[in-house]
């Protein structure tokens, strides 16, 4: 058992090593906010988890929302009322949420407000890797970025001072190297014991009714704001200015700071370069960058991504008539994200080339067979291979021709790969309902929207409507299993519990679903054969022309298993006898099961004992009935899936 | 050490390979953890989302004054293998001096052809790398009935082998991180786990 808490709790001149995103929770929390709202995302998740956590013990209101906007709109309503509120999401979660980021711009708030866009350059676990640093030159919202998780703590609560210095809102701007390192931090002040919680409405017409003629008068306000930040904000911590009078100076725009100083400690050329480490990107007060740009002859601006900084540093300096050589992607990649290798190749490049690394790599060893790909594959005893198995079998029982199954963002868009192939699309949260009903207009093959229980409800229930509105042709799937379970296991509202532990309603998926006007049908993907049956039964249905969706509902196995062993419960484990096996390896082609594996040499399958947690799909597809129970497991060990 | 230009800058280097649901994030945190026991200044790089289990993985350790948090290919002075396969696929992070420790495990991706063990080992060998193949699997099921603590058991071997790890972390600091990561029988569980590997690393010297 892990220890929970304590060190999230810890006192005044602590040390302790915190995650970046614990890092951002903890300060935010000592800045004071009483309400977090957010929607999990990678690399986002942990920031509002670690609130949760936290939320009972320090009485503040802490939540899971429905998707982004909702936790923007219930976090910012928070933040007009006068408590201080923090929302937090994925860089592609803040598209979601993009309307009312605009909005909250030109109305303001009347207490400290942070929305955290943690970005993901690399693409670790995204769709795309956007620079969110746009948003704020968009929106006209201040952008912090800090260089380390350390920084991060330190700078969530200046930025909450900014916030209320201008009552504007303010993005802080992570990515998943400062969001997911761990760091030592010492604690810089205790949990403070009064904060404000309760708010109060402020009557004001003119400033939350954007109608147009208010809208104007706003955006006045707002660029007042703006231009106010350039002049005046360029002092440390936003701007900081190291060996300041270099003829070189480097510009390093948030967690390049750490590779920039790295590296030329390596290069050992520390003395001749001017660094000035960048933690407000947007908008870039022009002060300090002018003051440098006066003594250089050439700069190099070192950012991840796009050149956000870049733009505005040679406007300042065109601005300000500074003809200094400047330099930035023509040396640092604009693709992926950056490493003290790829920013010491850089500077090495800034240089004229030449420096060779201080590294000495083996380089990559070659074998044959070659080492195979690993990527993420759904776990043993994962419900969403049950249920793509029986969605393909009963297609075929049903004499559904060709079908089309578009998808989601979830664990389950693994079903893309062999041998499931029954994700064919997939762009952005509830794209997998929204994109079979246009297909289902234009196509002659049967559409089947495959999504989960949580994206079900962060954004396909307007898509759903309209299918069953326009006459979509298009059957909606939705693999319940009952948590946000890629981000980690947040509860969502089919769950039946809040972010914060407590008994909370359960609103079932095939309610609404039925209520907008689907046959639903529920199954339980565990029973391999009825659920066969009865999704045969709703194919039919909809070749009928009836609009028909289905519910697979099974705890996910990660889930399973933590409850297994919280509750002292044996699962059962299955082997292959080896008599009866006769190498058809239907088991492994069908299922792709991570559970059983073929050794090297060997023409059987075998089941790794470890691994398997019992789920008897493979049972139930092996032709020579050669799997069997080796271990019956605790005789409730049902109780652990449900 | 890394070979530098500058003199202040010394970090020491562990790389974590392997795949995600061996217990590569607890056994990052767990070094953290130790580093700040031993009064030393660390970053530890994890990777989350989609690879919570099965997709490869790897969590970088960095001890010492910097915040960079990956480690520049070829500058791992301790590179640890969980399984072995991942030991391959990341083996460019891996320098002349690196010290390698394996597990004797290989965990094949489904439907996929791959190398055996033997020749694994072989292929490290060929290349005069200070390499050593442990059972951190068999040791957790030997204790445990699991292989549910084969990361701390790769934790003990990797102390035991590794001169460069004993100059920063004393055996106490160790016990001290898993304290801040495990406690009650969990706890107990890990540091006989920890006891042992650590016992039969030292006859690999």
């Amino acid at each position: 058992m892990f220890i929970p808490i304590d060190y999230l709790l810890a006192s005044k001149g602590s040390k302790v090593l915190l995650m970046g995103n614990e890092a951002i929770a903890r300060a935010a929390v000592e800045a004071g906010i009483c309400f977090a709202a957010a929607y999990p995302g990678t690399p986002s998740t942990e920031i509002v988890e670690t609130l949760a956590d936290m939320a009972k013990h320090v009485g503040i209101h802490v939540e899971w929302s429905t998707n982004e906007k909702v936790a923007f709109e219930a976090a910012y309503a928070a933040a007009i009322a006068g408590v201080k509120a923090l929302t937090a999401m994925k860089h592609v979660g803040v598209n979601v949420a993009a309307d009312i980021l605009m909005s909250s711009a030109y109305s303001g708030v009347n207490a400290g407000f942070i929305i955290v866009s943690a970005d993901d350059p690399g693409q670790h676990s995204s769709q795309n890797e956007q620079d969110n640093r746009w948003y704020g030159l968009l929106s006209h919202i201040p952008v912090v970025e800090p260089s380390s998780p350390r920084d991060a703590y330190h700078l969530v609560k200046h930025a909450y001072s900014l916030s209320e210095k201008y009552m504007h809102p303010v993005i802080l701007r992570s990515t998943t190297r400062i969001s997911h390192t761990r760091q030592f931090i010492e604690i810089e002040q205790d949990i403070p014991v009064e904060k404000k919680c309760k708010g109060e409405f402020e009557r004001n017409v003119e400033r939350w009714v954007l109608i147009p003629a208010h809208g104007r008068k706003q955006k006045k306000r707002m660029m007042s704001i703006w231009k106010k930040i350039q002049e005046d904000d360029g002092a440390p911590p936003f701007i900081t200015i190291e060996n300041p009078g270099m003829k070189k100076v480097v510009f390093a725009s948030g967690i390049a700071y750490a590779y920039v100083s790295e590296a030329l400690e390596y290069m050992g050329k520390k003395n001749e370069y001017t660094v000035v480490k960048i933690n407000l990107p947007v908008p870039l007060p022009y002060k300090p960058i002018v003051e440098v740009l006066r003594d250089a002859k050439s700069a190099i601006i070192v950012e991840e991504l796009d050149p956000v900084v870049e733009t505005q540093i040679k406007k300042i300096a065109h601005d300000h008539g500074l003809p200094v050589d400047l330099h930035g992607k023509d040396f640092v990649p604009e693709n992926g994200e950056l490493n003290l290798e790829i920013v010491y190749d850089s500077l090495s490049r800034f240089e004229g080339g030449g420096i060779t690394k201080p590294w000495r790599s083996i380089g990559e060893i070659k074998i044959e067979p070659p080492v195979p790909a690993r990527p993420p594959i759904m776990c043993a005893g994962c419900p969403h291979r049950n249920t793509f198995y029986i969605l393909k079998v009963a297609a075929n029982k049903a004499g559904l021709k060709n079908p089309v199954f578009t998808g989601d963002i979830g664990c389950y868009t693994l079903g893309y790969q062999k041998p499931f192939e029954t994700q064919m699309t997939s762009f952005e949260m509830g794209g997998g309902v929204g994109i079979a009903y246009g297909l289902s207009k234009v196509i002659d093959e049967p559409v089947i929207g495959v999504v989960g229980d949580s994206t079900f409800y962060h954004a396909c229930i307007p898509q759903s409507i309209n299918i069953v509105y326009n006459k979509g042709r298009a059957m909606v799937v939705v693999l319940d299993n009952y948590y946000t379970s890629m981000t980690g296991h947040q509860p969502h509202p089919g769950t039946g519990i809040s972010a914060t532990g407590e008994e909370a309603p359960r609103i079932p998926a095939e309610k609404i679903l039925e209520s907008i006007g689907f046959e639903t049908i529920v199954i339980n993907p565990m029973n391999v054969k009825e659920s066969i049956e009865k999704v045969t039964e709703a194919y039919k249905k909809y070749i009928e022309g009836k609009p028909v969706a289905i519910v697979s509902r099974l705890k996910c196995a990660l889930q399973t298993l933590r409850d297994a062993r919280r509750k002292g419960i044996k699962l059962p484990v299955y082997t292959i006898v080896e008599d009866k096996c006769t190498g058809c390896m239907v088991c492994v082609n069908l299922l792709a099961c991570p559970a059983i594996v073929v050794p090297v040499g060997v023409k059987k399958p075998v089941i790794l004992e470890d691994i398997c947690v019992g789920c008897g799909l493979c049972a139930s597809v092996c032709p020579f009935n050669a799997i069997v129970l080796k271990d019956k497991g605790s005789p409730n060990w049902i109780e652990a899936w449900m | 050490m890394d070979v530098g230009g500058g003199k202040d800058m010394v970090r020491y280097n562990i790389f974590i390979a392997g795949v995600g649901g061996q217990g590569l994030l607890t056994l990052g945190r767990i070094l953290g953890n130790a580093a700040i026991e031993a009064g030393h200044d660390v970053t530890v790089a994890e990777v989350h989302g989609l690879a919570q289990r099965g997709g490869t993985l790897n969590v970088q350790v960095r001890i010492g004054p910097g915040e960079a948090p990956q480690i520049p290919r070829g500058g791992v002075d301790l590179f640890i293998a969980l399984e072995a396969l991942e030991a391959l696929r990341y083996s460019s992070y891996v320098g002349r001096d690196t010290r390698i420790v394996m597990n004797k495990f290989i965990w094949p991706p489904p439907l996929a052809e791959y190398p055996s063990m033997e020749s694994i080992i072989e292929k490290l060998r060929e290349h005069g790398l200070k390499l050593y193949v442990v059972d951190a699997n068999g040791l957790s099921k030997k204790i445990l009935g699991t292989i549910i603590s084969a990361n701390i058991a790769m934790l003990g071997y990797s102390y035991a082998i590794d001169p460069g790890l004993q100059k920063l972390l004393e055996y106490k600091h160790l016990e001290k991180g898993l304290e801040r990561v495990f406690r009650g029988k969990v706890l107990e569980a890990n540091k006989k786990v920890l006891k042992e590997s650590y016992n039969e690393g030292l006859k690999l010297i």
